[in-house]
């Protein structure tokens, strides 16, 4: 809700600003200003899309996230630090609190740096476990470059991201090979939903502390476990992202080339530049934004029957709050994706779709909404169904929760009543009941005719004999 | 000459024409200031307090009313309440008895009509008192039926006017079915006798008019629907079947039959349930016993009625088995719980908790007879006796409606109020007769003392010492010719004196009870201060309010049920379960909320789309009707749905004790009633010290947590305790985590868990 006003707004002023549906304020954190350089290519693709970028040490006394309470900035990069900690202005209690507001993070993070534990206690509590050994750095003999690191095996070359359900959106590709430097491996929860990896380690990559002498026992993670840069989105669609490797980011590995080990492997340029630019613009809400515009229900019968196809509906009942049972009823929703620059109409991956409960503590109904209509900005989804034989206060239930597109959870309630009184067919409309009715009717005209027989047929008797007998019955 | 004029000054008013003519006015007068004593004392609590709905069940017919006056009738008649019993509501209209609203509404639109206009509330709350007044005029008119004495059926109105037992749901306030139902029920009775008497097809109309305006008022319709076909069977029984009883009986069932059909509520159950049954049973009993009499005095001879007789019998046998046959099939609904609760006490406790819960469904204390009925418990049997002693037909009436209240009222405490009525008519006829016999100032004539005794209905007794006198030999002188009759002024004072006392005891005695037992509005409960001082606590307004301005217009509130009705009246916000206890599941879902742990209860919570918990708890007030009390009917209830996941035995000790201090079960300890009842209450007092004033235990050191729930209210004096619920997690965790680490502790590493490693697959 906060998101689609904060949409709404930064929308119209991001017609001539920034890319982002949510916002343009754009906070750094880096311990010396000396590492700024490092990124240049980095910050002037962001302010080249609208981003307003203030650069901080943790170290500032005025640093603050809030002002008055609310986030300052919409977004905040935070670039590994040297020192132990990030300070008393990032503790994690704030940056969950930030993320709670509704703002993004995008975490980098080093092996040639140890992370504070400050940090690797905030990634628990996202259910990222980062190594226990902070200088563990990911290696694989298999996908390393051999310009840079024909020894370490530190550096790895990764293909673009692809992801196992045909029905997630890609909005990572590069057609470049992507160069993880000294990487920090992480490890994702299993039961968290709010958690995706979008870049994985190959399966041949494993952890391995440097440092340590000896032989290698109980490897922290292997394979396609290891999870390179980690995407979190909290339930109010705030982004939390963690890129392992700081590095990536640096302009000497956009501009540099690699070449993997194997014989016939040729040098080529990293997709680094765009697949960082990609990366943060999905963090920064670029890409993947949802929106969720008009809402509509009403009564699909009678005089309104079908006014979705008709002109000549004068007056539309909209959104009334309640129905009766069995009731023909019309929902539609009109869904919008940011696209950049602009809201533009949504449609589903293909083999996925928009469902619709009606629900009463559990689900009476599920539909697949379908695509009605489009008007350039968004996309109008329909269903129509009839209510189900039970009255209750119902829910019209939108959900949408996939991997790196917002939430979309809508929910209208409306009351689903009983028949009143003189909603039931009459009697003499059911033919079942004719037998009753006739019944009814017989016994009336029955009884009728027994009295008229009765008073017909009194015998007349003498004046006399009616005196004595109405004596007798005193 | 002063004394001549005085003297024919009597004459002419208490002989002949205008004599009579005095009298009705005098019984007109007395009877409309009787009424007026019966309005007067129900009104203290108006006094006291203030013109306020009292209790549970009365804010919701006010509500009901309120939704009647707004939205017209046939809004009524098709009313779903969308704000009770949330999600699945309630089909209001078509699950109340719509006797009670409509009768303010008519009264409403009549002030209005005759431009009075009057707050509806103030309707409400009068209604009960004005219509006690008709109740001691309906009372007046069914004693004067039992008896020719004319004071009876005043001492009976006086009685029923001020009797606890009928004021205990009928003051000011009170506003609930029984305010009507009370007068409906004796009135129907008064126009069954004067059917029977009569034989009229008209005085049976009435009654099955009234009866059908009973019954869509008050369940206990039930009552007169048994009662009546008992009558008529005990007079078959007796060999007094007359075509009086065969016009007005059958009459009474075809149009009150027909008449409680329309109302929604009971549709077809009079032909459906077995309540209903002995209704229709005696019915077509009679139309047997009728043919068969037709039949005898076709054919006078003996063996043939004999033959028909035994006919009879197999019909009526028949009849029966074929009932068995639909109750077990299951055309006919058996016979409800609440009708075994009346047979067997221990019924309830087993089989419907919901229903023992109540405690107004519990057997009744012997105290409460005399507290409720005073004088009149003892005056009761005497006055049953003495329609022994002339037993017409009403008479049997009055003797099947004693005992079948008499023990009805001994099994539930709530039917006390429909033995009153039965006890002020047979104490007042007991009464007047003493009265009539000692209040005469003349001496008995010998040889003439049926006449002078004055007791017009000696006649029984007159015969009787004819009969002793033939029995006995003539050997005494005492026996030849014995005197009945009051000579000595002394014992004719010293009675007359004893019973003005008793009297005068008696009206103190109702007054005292009225006004301190039944006069609380139990929304506002009154305290004394150290000074004497009356002082108020007004905590359940104070929460209630505090919700209704407060909260969203939709936010739902989970209570125990016993608090619904005052949460949709008060705080006009939607409830998940109210006093109208139709969904025993829905009550046990709330139960186990309650009941369970945490983790356990938020789901249910969440699906239900609760916002706001709302308890009772008198911990530190000394309020003894908290939550935690009640709670182990809420454990009960759960249990009888979800007999594995809520057991009660978890909420005692070891050795069987129900306890809240340290020594409470950890069940006790985690459940989210004890939690939420609990919760900050240690920093009320110093350190270690917290104490439960009800229960008079010290409570542990430590308290309670809560994750799931954060304290959103807490009244005054602690009586009311609103928590809301919290959203999910932002960030997917668990409260016990989201909590922790709130706090700053650091979650435990999963990297080092032990056994197997768990393996992500996307």
């Amino acid at each position: 809700m906060q998101l689609r006003i904060l949409g709404l707004l930064t929308g119209l002023l991001g017609l001539v600003s920034a890319l982002s549906a949510q916002g343009s304020k754009l906070v750094v954190i880096l311990e010396e200003e000396s590492e700024k350089s490092k990124y240049s290519q980095f910050w002037s693709d962001l302010q080249d899309r609208g981003f307003q970028i203030t650069y901080r040490s943790p170290k500032d006394t005025d640093l603050s996230l809030f002002l008055h309470g609310e986030p300052a900035y919409s977004h905040l990069l935070i670039l590994p630090p040297k020192s132990k900690g990030l300070g008393p202005q990032l503790t994690p209690n704030l940056l969950v609190d930030f993320v709670n507001q509704g703002s993004n993070i995008l975490l980098a993070l080093s092996s040639e740096q140890p992370v504070p534990s400050a940090i690797s206690g905030l990634l628990q509590e996202l259910d990222i476990t980062l190594p226990a050994d902070r200088n563990s750095v990911v290696v694989d003999h298999f996908n390393y470059d051999t310009k840079s690191a024909d020894e370490k095996h530190d550096v790895l070359l990764l293909p673009s991201p692809k992801f196992s359900k045909s029905e997630t959106k890609n909005f990572f590709s590069v057609d470049k090979l992507i160069a993880m430097p000294h990487a920090v491996g992480q490890v994702l929860g299993n039961p968290s939903p709010l958690l995706a990896s979008v870049l994985n380690a190959p399966s041949t990559a494993y952890t391995y502390n440097p440092k340590e002498e000896g032989e290698l026992e109980d490897v922290f993670a292997t394979g396609s476990q290891i999870s390179l840069v980690s995407a979190f989105q909290a339930r109010n669609s705030a982004r939390f992202t963690v890129l392992g490797s700081a590095e990536a980011m640096e302009d000497k590995w956009f501009d540099a080339s690699v070449q993997s080990p194997g014989a016939g492997k040729k040098s080529e340029k990293t997709g680094n530049k765009e697949f960082i630019r990609k990366l943060s613009a999905w963090t920064f809400m670029e890409l993947g934004v949802l929106r969720v515009g008009e809402i509509r229900h009403y009564l699909n019968e009678g005089a309104q029957k079908g006014a979705s196809n008709r002109t000549d509906v004068e007056k539309l009942d909209i959104d009334p709050t309640i129905y009766r049972i069995k009731n023909d009823v019309h929902y539609s929703v009109e869904v919008s994706e940011w696209s950049n620059t602009a809201w533009i109409p949504f449609t589903t991956p293909a083999g996925d779709d928009l469902q619709l409960e009606f629900s009463m503590l559990s689900p009476f109904h599920r539909l697949n909404l379908k695509p009605s209509s489009s008007n350039g900005v968004s996309t109008t989804y329909t269903a129509e169904f009839k209510l189900p034989d039970q009255h209750g206060i119902f829910n019209f239930f939108v959900e949408y929760r996939r991997p790196f597109y917002t939430n979309v959870e809508e929910k209208r309630t409306v009351t689903v009543r009983h028949f009143a009184h003189d909603e039931w067919p009459r009697s003499f409309v059911i033919s079942g009941a004719y037998p009753w009715i006739g019944g009814i009717w017989v016994t009336i005209a029955g009884w009728v005719a027994f009295v008229a027989l009765w008073l017909y047929s009194a015998p007349s008797q003498p004046k006399r004999d009616l005196k004595a007998s109405s004596a007798g019955k005193r | 000459m002063a004394a001549i004029s005085q003297g024919t000054g009597s004459k002419f008013f208490f002989e002949g024409e205008s004599g009579r003519n005095t009298r009705g006015l005098l019984r007109l007068i007395i009877l409309v200031t009787i009424a007026a004593a019966a309005v007067a004392s129900r009104l203290f609590s108006v006094i006291r307090f203030e013109s306020i709905i009292h209790e549970f069940d009365p804010w919701f017919n006010f509500r009901a009313t309120k939704y009647l006056v707004n939205n017209g009738f046939y809004n009524f008649w098709d009313w779903f309440d969308d704000r009770t019993w949330h999600p699945l509501g309630r089909v209001t209209g078509g699950t109340l008895y719509p006797g009670l609203m409509v009768t303010s509404g008519i009264i409403y639109h009549v002030l209005r009509l005759l431009s009075m206009p009057i707050d509806i509330r103030n309707i409400c709350v009068l209604l009960a008192p004005a219509f006690s007044g008709l109740t001691a005029f309906a009372t007046y008119l069914l004693t004067s039926e039992m008896t020719t004495s004319p004071s009876a059926g005043l001492l009976a109105a006086a009685f029923m006017g001020i009797t606890p037992g009928y004021i205990s749901r009928s003051v000011a306030g009170s506003y609930d079915n029984e305010a009507i139902a009370i007068f409906l029920l004796v009135f129907t009775f008064y126009l069954w006798i004067k059917a029977v008497k009569e034989g009229s097809i008209m005085w049976a109309g009435f009654c099955a008019l009234f009866y059908g305006y009973m019954v869509s008022a008050w369940g206990g319709y039930v009552f007169i629907t048994n009662l009546l076909p008992l009558h008529a069977f005990v007079l078959i029984c007796m060999g007094r079947f007359s075509p009086r009883l065969y016009v007005s009986y059958t009459t009474w069932y075809a149009l009150g039959t027909l008449a409680s059909m329309q109302v929604p509520f009971v549709g077809f159950l009079p032909v459906r349930s077995s309540d209903h049954m002995a209704a229709l049973g005696v019915f077509g009993l009679l139309q047997l016993v009728g043919f068969t009499e037709w039949v005898r005095t076709q054919l006078p001879s003996k063996q043939f009625q004999t033959l028909l007789r035994g006919l009879v019998l197999v019909v009526f046998a028949a009849a029966f088995g074929f009932l068995v046959l639909l109750t077990v099939s299951g055309t006919i609904a058996p016979w409800s719980g609440r009708f075994y609760s009346l047979w067997d006490t221990a019924y309830a406790k087993v089989h419907i908790p919901i229903i023992a819960s109540v405690s107004e469904h519990q057997p009744t204390a012997w105290p409460a007879f005399f507290f409720d009925l005073n004088m009149l418990i003892w005056l009761f049997p005497a006055g049953v006796y003495m329609c022994f002693r002339t037993l017409k037909d009403e008479h049997v009436f009055i003797v099947i409606y004693s005992v079948l209240a008499s023990y009805f009222a001994g099994v539930m405490v709530r039917l006390m109020l429909t033995l009153t009525p039965i006890v002020c008519v047979a104490a007042a006829m007991a009464l007047s007769n003493i009265l009539d016999i000692f209040l005469v100032a003349e001496q008995p004539v010998e040889g003439a003392q049926p006449q002078a005794n004055g007791n017009p209905r000696a006649n029984g007794p007159t015969t009787a010492t004819e009969k002793l006198a033939s029995a006995i030999p003539d050997t005494l002188r005492s026996t030849k010719t014995p005197v009945v009759g009051i000579y000595s002024y002394l014992s004719k004072s010293a009675m007359t004196g004893a019973f003005t006392a008793y009297l005068l005891l008696f009206v103190l005695h109702c007054t005292w009870v009225t006004s301190n037992a039944y006069s609380s509005p139990s929304v506002v409960l009154a305290s004394r201060l150290p000074d004497g001082s009356q002082h108020i606590i007004d905590d359940y307004r104070e929460a209630y309010y505090w919700l209704r301005q407060n909260t969203h217009q939709t936010a739902k509130v989970m209570s125990w049920w016993d608090y619904g009705y005052q949460i949709g009246g008060m705080a006009d916000r939607p409830t998940l379960v109210d006093n109208n206890t139709w969904n025993n599941t829905h009550i046990a879902t709330v139960g186990k909320a309650m009941s369970s742990r945490e983790e356990v209860s938020y789901p249910i919570m969440r699906q239900h789309e609760v916002d706001y918990v709302l308890i009772v708890f008198g911990g530190l007030l000394g309020y003894s009707g908290d939550d935690i009390n009640k709670f182990l009917w809420m454990v009960r209830i759960a249990e009888g749905i979800w007999p594995d996941e809520v057991k009660e035995r978890d909420f005692f000790t070891a050795r069987g004790e129900y306890r809240v201090d340290e020594e409470a079960t950890p069940t006790m300890k985690n459940s989210l009633m004890y939690k939420m009842s609990y919760y900050n209450y240690n920093a009320l007092f110093p350190a270690g010290q917290a104490q439960d004033r009800v229960r008079g235990a010290k409570l542990p050191a430590q308290g309670p947590e809560l994750s799931t729930l954060e304290e959103a209210f807490t009244s005054e004096n602690w009586i009311i305790r609103i928590y809301k619920v919290k959203d999910l997690d932002n960030l997917g965790r668990s409260h016990q985590e989201a909590g922790a680490f709130e706090k700053g502790n650091k979650r435990k590493k999963s990297g080092k868990r032990r056994g197997a490693r768990v393996l992500r697959v996307d």
